[in-house]
């Protein structure tokens, strides 16, 4: 046996410096993961656009979960039909003389509610199928295939067709959207997952017990939580653009404000030519969401990282 | 545009299932003349650009289907009559027609029109149309005008006679509107006419009309040339030498090509809160078009809540019709009275038939009187599914208006709101507790009432079978005394209106843009024919 072997680790995948580190350890791994994301977040506490980007997306929760004090609920109409901006109306009024202010605050709660819950369906099951995967090398094979294939459908066209098939409401926007987002979550932590079960704790824990559920619980999803996080981020600011969209397609809910169904009515009455303060609102705000989710992900990633991180 | 799926008959009201429907001319127009036959007189090198959203779907005029379809096949295939804005008819193909004796109907029709390849245009292609039509039973608007029909001859060349199987004083007219005539020659060969796609691939198509479609960009555009004779136009020959409908997304993108000067005319009727904005655009000319059709609501007797008049009434009665009115379609609707029988229509407009008050208080006491109890939130323990297309974007707008008003008075309705085919297969199968939608042209008072309140009717949507009232349609069918007919009429509507049978709420002008570099255009009623019938389109002329 040749020294160089001996050196690269009982693992069959090549380690990263700062992962060797961890696998070579003798100290606990909750210890480790305390002190790592303590150095996490000072390094993140420097990252002014990750602050920004936190702060932005605290106020649009703070927006939804503070709807009815910010805002009466949109009315059904209004006297004064496509007013710009300006008077007593912020963001103008609709075509049906509605205030497009309240229509936005209140589409906030939904447009959010969706992002949450169809992330999270997303990532729990996703997180589930990658880490089941990876630890049970027989069925590996399996999923690797349904992912790859469920990756190459043409989402948009499917998500229209299933909408439409099954009737819009918020319920089906948001397993639609869940629906084609997990591989992505899959396929990001299954690369992970499959370096966390070759390291040399993870086969020492299986000397302590034979149950999986004990390991995979205990051993592999906390090692993989710093890439389920990001891609919470990422899911959650994709599934607004997919509600937005399907929303601006008429397969949104029709009866909850949505920032989609702001834009989808715009569309409808005719209006976009004439009157900017209707989309102008709704897409400053899915923007506002998208940026701050992505730039937050960025900005965590950066700092989890000990080789990106400032000095 | 037309509901084709049912009974043809329903098409015989051109059931416009966008919103933007009913319509009829009634701006003057700046240059076009009395006769119809406006223009500039003499024949130019110029292009006429019209934007529509939608492909064509049907070469073939007999069976309906999209806008676009009757816009393009109008300029082919010619009509015997033409409407005014009262719902009369007026000459284009027939010169006369009337009735021989009470089964028997009659046309007389022009001798100067000839088809593009150079056959003469004759009573025997009217008379076979007819009999094909009725053979063939394709799916469309004219085929639902021939219950009553059995045969058609041509006895000479310029006169069709038209035998029926009872009496029936609307069908020549009803037919002479809806029916095209297509050429024997070309069709014949064909096979039936409900399966003849007629889509040019035997070598193009054959026009007796001023326009003949020569090229086909199928999402892009359907390029149409001048038929040098057609005398139905002052000067006897179409002012511009090619018009051209280009295929945009939607009316945004309609109204941008119209600003920039890409397109002359817009095809499709303008969404109400646009009309103000772009008559105060330079460069474009608002037309105006009085409504000849109803946006309306029914509400499905076989249900048995609905089937309560006092519900039924505690429905009616907490409508907001004039916020609709005065907000959704910005006063561009007049009301009906709650009646069948518009005010457009003169001769049968009943002004003593007044409107549902909106009063949610009278609701709750009615609802109270047909046994519900509310509980202590104020509701009622009851819910209605009501149904509606998002494709009609005005009545998109105002079911949450009607949703609003009916929780007020402490009635639940569920609004769902479903893609064109599937909203049309919830109606066809009853499957609805309010069902909201509107009639392009309803011209025809008698011919209406049949379809919608009869039980048999192909639009009886609220499932109604009241003996007093089919009697009163069914004798005034056939009866041919026009004051008789318009009594029996305005009992029958005041019938409908006290029970609640239907609940018409206003009949909606619809408003055109054209470029102003443009003028000449004949408004007709209804979004199918409005400023692009074939006359307007073949009188337009640059100024």
């Amino acid at each position: 046996m040749s020294a160089d072997k001996t050196l690269g680790g009982a693992g069959t995948v090549p380690l990263s410096a700062a992962e060797a580190m961890t696998s070579t350890t003798a100290e606990p791994v909750a210890d480790e993961n305390g002190r790592a994301s303590a150095a996490t977040w000072r390094a993140f506490r420097r990252e002014p656009l990750g602050l920004l980007a936190g702060g932005l997306l605290a106020l649009l929760v703070f927006v939804a979960i503070a709807a009815p004090l910010l805002s009466p609920y949109p009315a059904s109409f209004g006297e004064n039909v496509l007013r710009p901006p300006g008077g007593g109306e912020w963001f103008g009024t609709d075509a049906l003389g509605r205030s497009v202010y309240a229509e936005v605050v209140w589409g906030t709660q939904q447009s959010l509610l969706v992002a949450a819950a169809a992330s999270l369906i997303a990532i729990a099951f996703g997180t589930l199928v990658a880490v089941v995967g990876a630890y049970f090398r027989s069925i590996d094979g399996f999923i690797g295939v349904v992912v790859d294939l469920t990756l190459s459908l043409p989402v948009l066209p499917l998500m229209i067709l299933i909408a439409a098939l099954v009737g819009p409401s918020t319920t089906t926007i948001i397993l639609v959207v869940a629906a084609f987002s997990w591989p992505e979550v899959t396929r990001i932590v299954r690369s992970q997952a499959l370096t966390v079960v070759n390291l040399p704790y993870v086969d020492a824990a299986r000397l302590m017990t034979t149950s999986p559920v004990w390991i995979i619980t205990k051993h592999v999803v906390p090692t993989v939580t710093p890439v389920i996080v990001v891609s919470v981020v990422v899911t959650a600011s994709r599934a607004v653009l997919s509600a937005a969209g399907l929303a601006f397609l008429g397969l949104g809910d029709p009866t909850t404000w949505s920032w989609g169904r702001i834009l989808y009515e715009a569309q409808q009455s005719g209006a976009m030519s004439s009157a900017w303060w209707l989309t102008l609102f709704p897409s400053l705000a899915i923007l506002a969401l998208v940026l701050s989710a992505t730039l937050l992900s960025i900005a965590y990633n950066d700092a989890r990282n000990p080789k990106s991180r400032r000095r | 545009m037309f509901r084709t799926s049912r009974i043809a008959a329903v098409a015989a009201l051109a059931v416009s299932a966008l919103a933007l429907s009913a319509c009829a001319p009634t701006a003057p127009e700046p240059s076009a003349s009395a006769s119809g036959g406006g223009g500039a007189g003499a024949a130019s090198n110029e292009t006429l650009t019209i934007a529509t959203t939608t492909d064509v779907v049907n070469y073939n005029p007999l069976i309906g289907n999209s806008r676009s379809d009757y816009w393009i096949t109008n300029l082919m295939y010619p009509h015997l009559l033409s409407i005014a804005d009262d719902g009369s008819k007026e000459p284009q193909v027939a010169t006369e027609w009337g009735y021989v004796d009470e089964t028997t109907g009659f046309y007389e029709i022009r001798d100067d029109l000839t088809w593009s390849d150079g056959e003469k245009l004759t009573a025997e292609d009217v008379a076979w149309t007819m009999n094909a039509v009725k053979r063939d039973a394709p799916s469309g608007t004219f085929y639902g005008q021939l219950a009553n029909f059995e045969s058609a001859e041509a006895v000479s060349d310029t006169r069709v006679e038209i035998t029926l199987t009872t009496a029936d004083s609307s069908i020549v007219d009803e037919i002479g509107f809806w029916g095209n005539v297509v050429p024997k020659h070309v069709f014949e060969p064909a096979g039936s006419v409900a399966e003849f796609a007629n889509d040019g691939s035997a070598g193009g198509w054959v026009s007796a009309g001023p326009y003949l479609l020569t090229d086909v960009q199928v999402g892009q555009s359907y390029t149409l040339e001048r038929v040098e004779d057609y005398p139905l136009v002052e000067g006897g020959t179409p002012y511009s030498a090619e018009v051209v409908y280009r295929v945009f997304p939607d009316v945004n993108t309609e109204i941008l090509a119209l600003q920039s000067g890409e397109v002359d005319v817009i095809a499709n009727s303008l969404p109400p809160a646009q009309v103000e904005t772009l008559r105060n655009t330079p460069g474009i000319e608002v037309e105006e078009a009085v409504g000849l059709g109803y946006a309306h609501m029914t509400y499905n007797m076989t249900k048995p809540d609905l089937a309560k008049l006092e519900v039924r009434k505690a429905l009616a009665h907490s409508v907001d019709y004039e916020a609709i009115r005065k907000v959704v379609l910005q006063d561009q609707a007049v009301s009906t009275g709650s009646s069948p029988l518009m005010p457009v229509l003169e001769d049968y407009y009943d002004d003593s038939i007044e409107e549902y008050e909106f009063d949610t208080d009278m609701a709750r006491e009615l609802m109270e009187e047909a046994g519900y109890t509310a509980d202590a939130g104020g509701n009622f323990p009851v819910s209605f599914r009501l149904i509606y297309s998002l494709q009609d974007a005005v009545t998109s707008q105002w079911v949450t208006l009607v949703k609003d008003g009916a929780a007020e008075a402490g009635i639940t309705i569920e609004l769902q709101g479903t893609e064109r085919n599937t909203y049309l297969a919830q109606t066809n199968a009853g499957d609805f507790d309010i069902y909201a939608g509107n009639f392009a042209i309803m011209d025809d008072p008698v011919t209406n009432m049949t379809l919608a309140y009869l039980p048999e009717g192909a639009i009886n949507y609220t499932y109604v079978d009241d003996p007093e009232l089919n009697e009163l349609i069914t004798t005034a069918s056939s009866t041919t005394d026009k004051d008789e007919k318009v009594e029996l009429m305005r009992e029958a509507a005041a019938i409908v209106r006290d029970n609640v049978y239907d609940n018409i709420m206003y009949t909606q002008n619809l408003y055109f843009a054209h470029s102003d570099k443009w003028t000449g255009f004949v408004s007709k009623p209804s979004e199918l024919l409005s400023i692009v019938n074939p006359i307007s389109v073949a009188s337009a002329h640059l100024k």
